[in-house]
C-alpha cells in the first residue's frame, strides 16, 4: 500500500523539485520524509553532508532514516542504479509497500561531475520499475547549472513545488526519446594520439595500452582502462561495423582511449546503466562491466561511428 | 618439470612432456619426429610410431637405424587400430588405457618410459570425431603429466582452424598456434595458460565442454597463474562449467586483473566458482 502522492501508483514515481534556499529545501524534503517516517516506509536520503546534517535537525526523529554518507554510490551512474537496485531489493524483501529516497546527482553546484547523470536521470525512470519506489530528486537552482536543470527537467515525469503542489511534466521527456547531453570532448583528444591501431585483437590493445601507462597511472586505474579497452574492443567486433580503431592519448598523469567502429552504437538507450536489457544472451554486459569501474565512461554516437571513450588517472573536463 | 606454453622446437622434452605441432608437407614431420625420438632414446625411453613400420622408415630412415632399434623393441610401431580402435569416434577413456598399459610395458621391459608421436590428422578429419579427439587429447595431457608418457601429436594444417581446438588441449604449442591452452598441473589442477577473450571465446566454450573431471577427482582444481586476461565472457563459462560440473569447482592463483572482472560481475553470477584463498 502505498502513500502520499504516489499513492495507487505501480513502479518508480519519480519526481523532480527545485530550490533556491534552505528553507525551500526544507519545504520539499520534510514533509517527503516525515510522511514516510509515519507511514513505516523505508526513507533512503542520499546528500552532502551539510545537507543530511540540516535535514537530521528538521526532522522530529530522524532515526528511522537511512541517510547515505557513503558518496562511492554516486561514483558513477551505473554503480549507483546497481547499489539502489540492492537497497531496493532489501527492502522489498521485508515488504515494503513504498521505499522513499531522495538525494542529489553530482553536478558542478554541488561539486561534482554532471557527465553520464542525465542518462541516469532518463534512466532510472525503466530500470526500477519493478519496485515501488517514490524517487525525490531536488534540485539547488541556485548552484546547478542551466544545463543540469534543463536534464531535470525533461527527465522527470512529476514536479513537486516548494508548496506542496504536485503535478505532471509536460517537458518530460520518455527514456527512447530523451536527448542527452553532448559528451565534452577531452581536450587531449584534439591532439595527435600516442598510438592508432586499426582492426587489432583486443590482446594488442591491452598490450599497447600496458606499454603507454605503465609508471603513468595509478596500477590499479591501469587494470581498469585494460579490462576496459578490452570490452569496448570486443563489442565493436562483436556488434559494431566497418573498421574498428583504437586510439590512445597519454598525459603526464592521465589517459584517454577511443575506441571507434562504423556502425550506430547499440539501439538501446540504457545500454550500459544495466547488466542486459535485450534478449540476445550477454549482449550489453560488457558495456555495463565497462560503467562499473573507476574510469570515466562515454558512449558517443555520431554521423562516424560509435565510440566508447575511457579516461583514467587525473580526468579533465 | 613439463614444459608448459608456446615452445620454438621440439629439443629438450622431458618424460611427461605432451606436445602440439602442425606441419604442411610430411617432410617436414621428419626432422621432428627423429629430434624427438632420438632425444627419446637418448633419455632411455621407449620410443613408439603410431601407423605403419613403412612410414616409420621412410620418417627415420635416413637419419637412424631403425632395425636394429626396432628388433630389440627400442622403437615400435603401433597401428592406429590397435590404441585408437577401428570405429570412429574414438572411445577416450579405452585410448588412455591403451596408451596406460604400453607406457607400463615400457617401464616393466626396463625403459624410463614411453614416448609417441603420431600424424593423428586423419582420425579427426570429419567434424562428428572432434569431441571425442580432444577429451582423448585432453586425458592424454593429464596422464603425461603423472606418468612417464611424452607424445608429439602432429595435426596437418589442411584442418584449418580445427587444428586449434586440439592445440589448446596440450601442454607445449608451437608460438602463435593459439592464444590459449588449457593444460594439466602436476598436481592433478587443470591449468590455464594466455589470453581468453573475444579471439577464442568459441574455442574456449568448446574445450570447456570438452573436459571432464577424472571419476577419482572429489573436485576439480583450476589454475590460473599462467592466465595473462580472461574477460567476463570466458568467466562466464567457467561459471557456467562449475554449474554443470560433478564435483566441486575451485580456482587458484587468479590474476588480479581477472579477480577484478570477476569481483564487479560477483561470483555469485559465476556459478559456484570457489576462489582459493581470496
Amino acid at each position: 500500500m502505498r502513500t502520499g502522492a504516489a499513492r495507487g501508483y505501480a513502479g518508480h514515481f519519480h519526481e523532480a523539485g527545485f530550490y533556491g534556499s534552505d528553507a525551500e529545501f526544507r519545504a520539499l524534503i520534510v514533509p517527503f520524509v516525515e510522511e514516510g517516517i509515519a507511514a513505516g516506509e523505508p526513507v533512503i536520503v542520499g546528500y552532502d553532508d551539510r545537507k543530511n546534517a540540516l535535514v537530521r535537525s528538521w526532522l522530529t526523529d530522524p532515526s528511522p532514516v537511512t541517510f547515505l554518507a557513503d558518496k562511492s554510490v554516486y561514483a558513477a551512474p551505473a554503480r549507483a542504479i546497481a547499489a539502489y537496485r540492492r537497497l531496493f531489493e532489501f527492502h522489498a524483501a521485508l515488504g515494503a509497500g513504498q521505499i522513499r529516497v531522495t538525494g542529489e546527482v553530482p553536478h558542478p553546484g554541488n561539486g561534482g561531475r554532471f557527465d553520464g547523470w542525465d542518462r541516469y536521470e532518463a534512466a532510472v525512470n525503466t530500470v526500477w520499475e519493478d519496485f515501488p519506489v517514490w524517487g525525490l530528486c531536488l534540485y539547488d537552482t541556485a548552484t546547478a547549472p542551466a544545463a543540469v536543470l534543463d536534464v531535470a527537467e525533461r527527465t522527470h515525469p512529476r514536479i513537486v513545488a516548494p508548496s506542496g503542489a504536485h503535478r505532471a511534466n509536460d517537458r518530460f521527456q520518455g527514456i527512447s526519446v530523451f536527448e542527452a547531453l553532448p559528451i565534452v570532448p577531452d581536450p587531449l583528444e584534439k591532439t595527435r594520439p600516442m598510438i592508432e591501431l586499426a582492426d587489432r585483437s583486443a590482446a594488442e590493445a591491452r598490450l599497447a595500452l600496458a606499454q603507454i601507462g605503465e609508471g603513468r597511472i595509478a596500477g590499479p586505474i591501469l587494470e581498469d582502462l585494460l579490462i576496459g579497452v578490452t570490452e569496448a574492443v570486443s563489442n565493436a567486433l562483436l556488434h559494431g561495423h566497418g573498421s574498428v580503431t583504437v586510439r590512445i592519448w597519454a598525459a603526464a598523469d592521465r589517459i584517454v582511449i577511443n575506441v571507434h567502429d562504423q556502425g550506430r552504437g547499440p539501439a538501446d538507450p540504457l545500454a550500459g546503466l544495466v547488466p542486459a536489457s535485450s534478449n540476445i544472451p550477454d549482449a550489453g554486459l560488457g558495456l555495463w562491466l565497462i560503467h562499473q569501474l573507476d574510469i570515466d565512461v562515454a558512449l558517443n554516437q555520431a554521423d562516424d561511428g560509435f565510440t566508447v571513450r575511457l579516461r583514467g588517472g587525473t580526468t579533465s573536463g | 618439470m613439463r614444459v608448459i606454453g608456446p615452445v620454438e622446437s621440439c629439443r629438450g622434452f622431458g618424460l611427461q612432456d605432451h606436445l602440439c605441432w602442425v606441419h604442411g608437407e610430411p617432410c617436414e614431420y621428419r626432422p621432428r619426429l627423429t629430434e624427438f625420438f632420438s632425444d627419446g632414446l637418448e633419455r632411455g625411453l621407449r620410443v613408439a610410431y603410431l601407423g605403419s613400420a613403412g612410414e616409420l622408415r621412410e620418417h627415420l630412415g635416413r637419419f637412424v637405424d631403425v632395425g636394429p632399434l626396432q628388433a630389440r623393441e627400442a622403437i615400435q610401431v603401433i597401428s592406429f587400430d590397435e590404441i585408437y580402435g577401428a570405429g570412429r569416434p574414438v572411445d577416450p577413456a579405452k585410448v588412455i588405457k591403451k596408451y596406460a598399459a604400453a607406457t607400463q610395458q615400457a617401464l616393466t621391459d626396463g625403459y624410463q618410459g614411453l614416448r609417441v608421436s603420431a600424424d593423428v590428422t586423419d582420425l579427426v578429419r570429419a567434424p562428428e570425431q572432434h569431441d571425442a579427439f580432444a577429451r582423448c587429447e585432453f586425458l592424454l595431457e593429464r596422464y603425461s603429466s603423472r606418468h612417464p608418457l611424452s607424445a608429439m601429436c602432429e595435426y596437418r594444417l589442411d584442418l584449418g582452424d580445427a587444428v586449434t581446438q586440439f592445440a589448446c588441449l596440450h601442454a607445449a604449442v608451437p608460438e602463435g598456434l593459439t592464444p590459449f591452452q588449457v593444460f594439466a598441473c602436476d598436481d592433478g589442477a587443470v591449468g590455464l595458460l594466455g589470453d581468453f577473450d573475444v579471439a577464442c571465446q568459441t574455442a574456449f566454450e568448446r574445450a570447456m565442454r570438452r573436459i571432464h573431471p577424472a571419476p577419482d577427482d572429489s573436485c576439480l582444481v583450476f589454475d590460473m597463474s599462467a592466465v595473462r586476461y580472461m574477460d567476463h565472457r570466458a568467466l562466464l563459462t567457467l561459471g557456467a562449467f562449475a554449474q554443470r560440473c560433478q564435483v566441486p569447482v575451485v580456482v587458484r592463483s587468479m590474476p588480479p586483473i581477472v579477480r577484478r572482472v570477476a569481483g564487479v560481475l560477483g561470483l555469485e553470477h559465476l556459478g559456484g566458482v570457489h576462489l582459493e584463498g581470496s
